[in-house]
């Protein structure tokens, strides 16, 4: 509960700045600090990579609430965290340098998964992977400075890719248990052995990472690491580690970044899509292989399609449905081969199954009901929902579910743009721009009518409003009265019950977009508005699109 | 072989153990009211195609009469034996060699489609996807031929999804008697009772199987008989392909997997039909679908008479039939009927036997196969029923003289709710799919080529109100207001 009021502010003073970011900024601080005390550990890294983007999210580029609000708040959460190494006020804490690590990476990531050939986002990636395992064994406080100065001017690079980001996979609501950690790097044994090159740490494959920043006292302790013994370890490859460039290199030489051929240490749902990405290929000509080996035993068998062959062979059909297909599901029977291609589709078929089983015990004592046989044009459309099509329990439905959704959106939206005004006389040369979006109603003659138009327009309270823009506002005003409600009474009294606690991993798709630099992403919209008048785009699918929450356009109007 | 178990209270626990040999059945049929539960003991053993998994018990029931098949010899439990026997003489080798000869096509379809090198080939094979007709007479085992070579392509792990088509009208596919209809299959299809043969159509509850959640094309046929009405059957049937056609246009990968169409008996029989409408439909399906394969079920002279019709184009081969197949009377019929009705809006309910505790029915949970349809009052305005062709036509020598017949076989005639020899009461009701919402795309006769997305039953009208009870699958709205009557009946 609390998480998406913060988004409300974060968006407001974001994307209209003036006035709400100053009136904001006196209790900013308290309110954050208070708030982050309260929250869980999810809760918590969200609200830091959103305080990150505070950092330059005002429209000149500055901090958003004044830099000495941003001072206070990064020093209340991070400076505060004395558990961590070096965690003395003041200086720089490891968790800081942890949080904004990942926040750069998170970015990179995304960046990569916009453009998944660009070599340098790649590059960046796994040097900030890296840079990750070393930080988390422990560095010295020079390094934390410098690491995080090289951090900040990466992070501030322009990144194009970022606005246009896919909104994040679904499946990545964080998982806190499948962060585990790699084995500690043997640095210590090394610099006791320094005569020898030192081996390369190489994390072990099966490690998988959240994508999302864990704060340091979430963590398992490092076991104490003396730092200088990490410098003495770093020194031994032979680049000193004074500049972060060195550093760099020094990872490089000793062959750990470029070693691991797929990051190993990235977020679960981007390594799971950067992997789906690097290995399509490989899977694909895995499946080819397959599908030619097939081929090869199915042709091999020499039985052609007459009275006297069909009768008179003996069919090798044992191989073709059993041998050949070791592994079977001990739930339904179906079989699978037991390479690596058989082992995918069984595991795919396995949660499917779960799934399945899952959703009969939440469904327990709920009627079903026969569906009506879907549409034509749907069924000729329908091609291969799940190609590999055991079993699939929800599919056709909710994608034609998603078909209609769509469907009805987008004749909504359609009957809303042929909503018009007739200019009153005299007015037409006077551009009147809608309230919500800013943007002038544009003027049209009607043939027919033999009059001039305002399209896709609607009169409200003498205020004339893009019709579109108005019924996207007045279907997101409920939600958003009953958030601002929740908001102020959990401001008002600070002892605020359990009951307000936030869930907050659902909304991730829709927020995280809002990390973006926020004048392109407002001029993004801005653009994205302008070309909706020459597109019937789907007004849901503009929001997700463009990755604003609806309740901006609201906060635009207020 | 069998050992009856004493159970403390007296009571006779039936339970047998069967050992098979390898390519031998065990072969069961059920009486009204009676269940049967099957555990592969241990083993490989498939009923029709799909595999059974072992240590799970199986339900059957609703008159069920089927049979549990080993290639490589398998223990089975059963519980509840019926009319059952072992037999050795099976034909499923031979239907083992079609199936690795339709292989033998999807592949070197899938090969072209990709653009694989050929080295491994035949230059002068048959490159195009099995399409098949399985034609037959009167209990040869035709549904239960589509079933286990569909079954046995969808198991090949290659991710095959054959178009299986229903033209039976008498059958009715995955809807209800009186349809045709043809949805594609991703997962084996389970055998549990005669009322859904080839699987099941979606339900809103989940199912494991996707086969007990199939998405099927339908149209509304309204007889039993071919011969009521071949004209519109012909139509249907140029329908349901020209859209199987489409779609695989859509999916060139689907499409390699083929086509398999279970006829009714009347195309084969010679008996009652002239054989010219016979042809007719045969070669509608021909056409159709695009056939390149018939398989002519245990009927000598109908191979015949099939490879002197398109022995020059296609292929036509003769399979054996099963001797399991059971002669199958009227009343079974009638008796299946009902329970496809009742299964299509109440889902399938079987009682497993007394001893048995936890089962699964068509390869999922029973518990959640169970169905609340609904059932709800609406005025005679807000549905419009249609009949197609006119139920009794007055001999032409009746008419005036001059006077031109204005009511055809495929002519749409509405039915009053109101007037007591509408004859809707308790009967079938085929909802339609709605018009084409482009005004200016609407045709005369686009009534006959609207697909149906459900049925309905009439369980009570109220003429003084000009109001009707119909029973609905479920509580969504009657789409297209519209529907066609048929003449199936039925009264729970």
């Amino acid at each position: 509960m609390k998480l998406p009021a913060f988004y409300l502010l974060d968006a407001m003073s974001k994307n209209v700045y003036e006035p709400y970011a100053r009136h904001f900024a006196p209790f900013v601080l308290g309110l954050f600090l208070e708030t982050y005390q309260q929250v869980d550990q999810a809760t918590r890294s969200k609200m830091e990579e959103m305080l990150l983007t505070w950092r330059t999210a005002s429209p000149t580029g500055k901090e958003l609430f004044g830099v000495i609000q941003q001072l206070a708040i990064e020093r209340g959460i991070w400076g505060s965290d004395s558990n961590s190494t070096g965690g003395v006020s003041g200086q720089i804490s490891k968790a800081q340098v942890l949080s904004e690590l990942e926040f750069t990476l998170s970015q990179k990531e995304r960046a990569l998964q916009a453009n998944a050939w660009d070599t340098t986002a790649q590059k960046h990636v796994q040097i900030l992977q890296q840079l990750r395992k070393l930080v988390e064994a422990g560095v010295s406080q020079d390094e934390l400075r410098q690491i995080l100065s090289q951090l900040r001017s990466l992070s501030q690079s322009p990144q194009p890719a970022t606005a246009a980001a896919p909104s994040y996979p679904a499946s990545s609501t964080p998982s806190v248990n499948s962060y585990q950690y790699p084995a500690q790097p043997s640095y210590p044994r090394q610099a006791a052995q320094s005569i020898f090159p030192p081996p390369v740490p190489q994390p072990p494959p099966s490690t998988t990472y959240t994508s999302y920043p864990l704060p340091s006292n979430n963590q398992p302790k490092a076991e104490p690491v003396d730092p200088a013994s990490l410098l003495s370890s770093v020194k031994s490859t032979g680049a000193p580690p004074t500049d972060i460039a060195g550093l760099y290199s020094a990872l490089l030489k000793a062959g750990i970044v470029h070693a691991t051929g797929t990051p190993a240490g990235a977020g679960a749902a981007t390594a799971s899509e950067d992997t789906a990405i690097a290995s399509s290929m490989s899977s694909e000509n895995l499946s080819r292989d397959a599908a030619r080996a097939y081929r090869k035993s199915v042709l091999s068998q020499n039985i052609k399609l007459t009275n006297v062959d069909i009768t008179k062979k003996r069919p090798n059909i044992n191989h073709l449905l059993y041998d050949r297909l070791p592994a079977q599901c001990k739930q339904c029977g179906v079989r699978f081969t037991d390479d690596t291609l058989g082992k995918k589709e069984m595991e795919d078929h396995l949660d499917m199954h779960f799934r399945q089983n899952r959703k009969a015990s939440q469904n327990i004592g709920r009627g079903h009901s026969r569906s009506w046989f879907v549409d034509l044009q749907d069924w000729v459309h329908g091609g291969r929902v799940d190609v590999k099509g055991k079993g699939r329990a929800d599919g056709p439905r909710s994608t034609n579910n998603k078909a209609t959704l769509a469907a009805e959106a987008a004749q909504r939206d359609a009957e809303l743009r042929t909503q018009f005004i007739v200019v009153p006389p005299g007015d037409e040369a006077k551009p009147i721009s809608c309230p919500i979006c800013k943007e002038t109603l544009k003027t049209e003659f009607l043939e027919d009518d033999e009059e001039w138009v305002w399209k896709n327009a609607v009169r409200k309270d003498d205020k004339i409003y893009h019709a579109t823009c108005h019924a996207e506002a007045m279907s997101s005003m409920h939600t958003l009265a009953t958030r601002l409600r929740q908001d102020m009474s959990s401001r008002s009294r600070s002892g605020t019950p359990d009951s307000l606690r936030a869930t907050p991993p659902k909304s991730m798709p829709v927020i995280r977009p809002s990390l973006s630099p926020s004048p392109d992403s407002k001029r993004a919209t801005l653009k994205r508005k302008a070309n909706d008048d020459d597109y019937n785009v789907p007004s849901s699918v503009k929001v997700e699109s463009n990755g604003t929450p609806p309740m901006k356009k609201l906060a635009l109007a207020a | 072989m069998s050992d009856s178990l004493q159970h403390l209270d007296g009571t006779q626990l039936d339970t047998k153990e069967w050992v098979l040999e390898a390519e031998t059945e065990y072969r069961f049929e059920l009486d009204p009211g009676s269940s049967l539960a099957i555990k592969l003991a241990h083993g490989q053993a498939e009923v029709f195609g799909a595999e059974l998994a072992e240590g799970k018990t199986y339900l059957f029931g609703a008159e069920c009469k089927a049979a549990v098949f080993t290639w490589q010899g398998c223990t089975l439990e059963i519980s509840r034996p019926s009319t059952e026997y072992v037999s050795e003489e099976t034909p499923m080798a031979a239907y083992a060699n079609v199936h690795i000869a339709f292989e033998q096509m999807r592949v070197r379809a899938l090969r072209i489609l990709h653009g694989s090198p050929a080295s491994d080939d035949d230059p002068n094979a048959n490159a195009e996807p099995p399409r098949v007709l399985v034609l037959g007479p009167e209990n040869s085992g035709k549904t239960t031929v589509c079933k286990i070579l569909t079954n046995y392509a969808v198991r090949a792990g290659q991710n095959w999804s054959p178009t299986l088509v229903n033209v039976d009208p008498s059958e009715g596919g995955w809807a209800v008697p009186g349809a045709i209809s043809a949805a594609p299959i991703r997962s084996p299809i389970a055998t549990a009772s005669p009322a859904n043969p080839l699987g099941s159509a979606a339900t809103s509850a989940p199912t494991a199987l996707s086969s007990n959640a199939l998405i099927p094309l339908s149209y509304w046929y309204g007889h039993a008989e071919t011969k009521k009405n071949p004209l519109l059957l012909d139509r249907l049937i140029r329908n349901l392909g020209e859209n199987i056609g489409e779609r695989d246009d859509n999916d060139p990968e689907g499409r390699v997997s083929g086509v398999i169409v279970d006829t009714p008996s009347s195309f084969a029989s010679s008996s009652g039909t002239a054989p010219d409408n016979r042809h007719t439909l045969i070669k509608a399906c021909v056409d159709a679908f695009r056939i390149n394969v018939i398989l002519v079920v245990g009927h000598e002279k109908l191979n015949v008479e099939m490879q002197r019709l398109f022995g020059s184009r296609f292929t036509v081969v003769k399979i054996p039939k099963s001797g399991g197949v059971v002669e199958l009377d009227h009343s079974y019929r009638e008796r299946v009927r009902n329970y496809q009705l009742h299964t299509y809006m109440y889902g399938q309910k079987i009682d497993p036997p007394p001893d048995v505790t936890s089962a699964m029915v068509g390869g999922e949970a029973d518990i959640d196969l169970i169905l609340s349809p609904s059932s709800c009052i609406i005025k005679f305005g807000e549905l419009a029923i249609y009949r197609i062709g006119a139920e009794s036509l007055a001999p032409s020598s009746a008419l005036p003289i001059g006077a031109a017949r204005t009511l055809s076989e495929m002519q749409p005639v509405l039915v009053d709710p109101a007037s007591s020899s509408s004859g809707l009461l308790n009967s079938i009701l085929a909802l339609l799919a709605p018009f084409n919402p482009d005004e200016s795309e609407r045709y005369d006769e686009e009534i006959l080529d609207l697909n149906v997305i459900g049925f309905l039953v009439v369980t009570n009208i109220d003429a003084p109100h000009r109001k009707m009870t119909i029973l609905a699958p479920n509580q969504g709205s009657l789409a297209g207001k519209t529907a066609l009557l048929g003449s199936f009946d039925w009264q729970e």
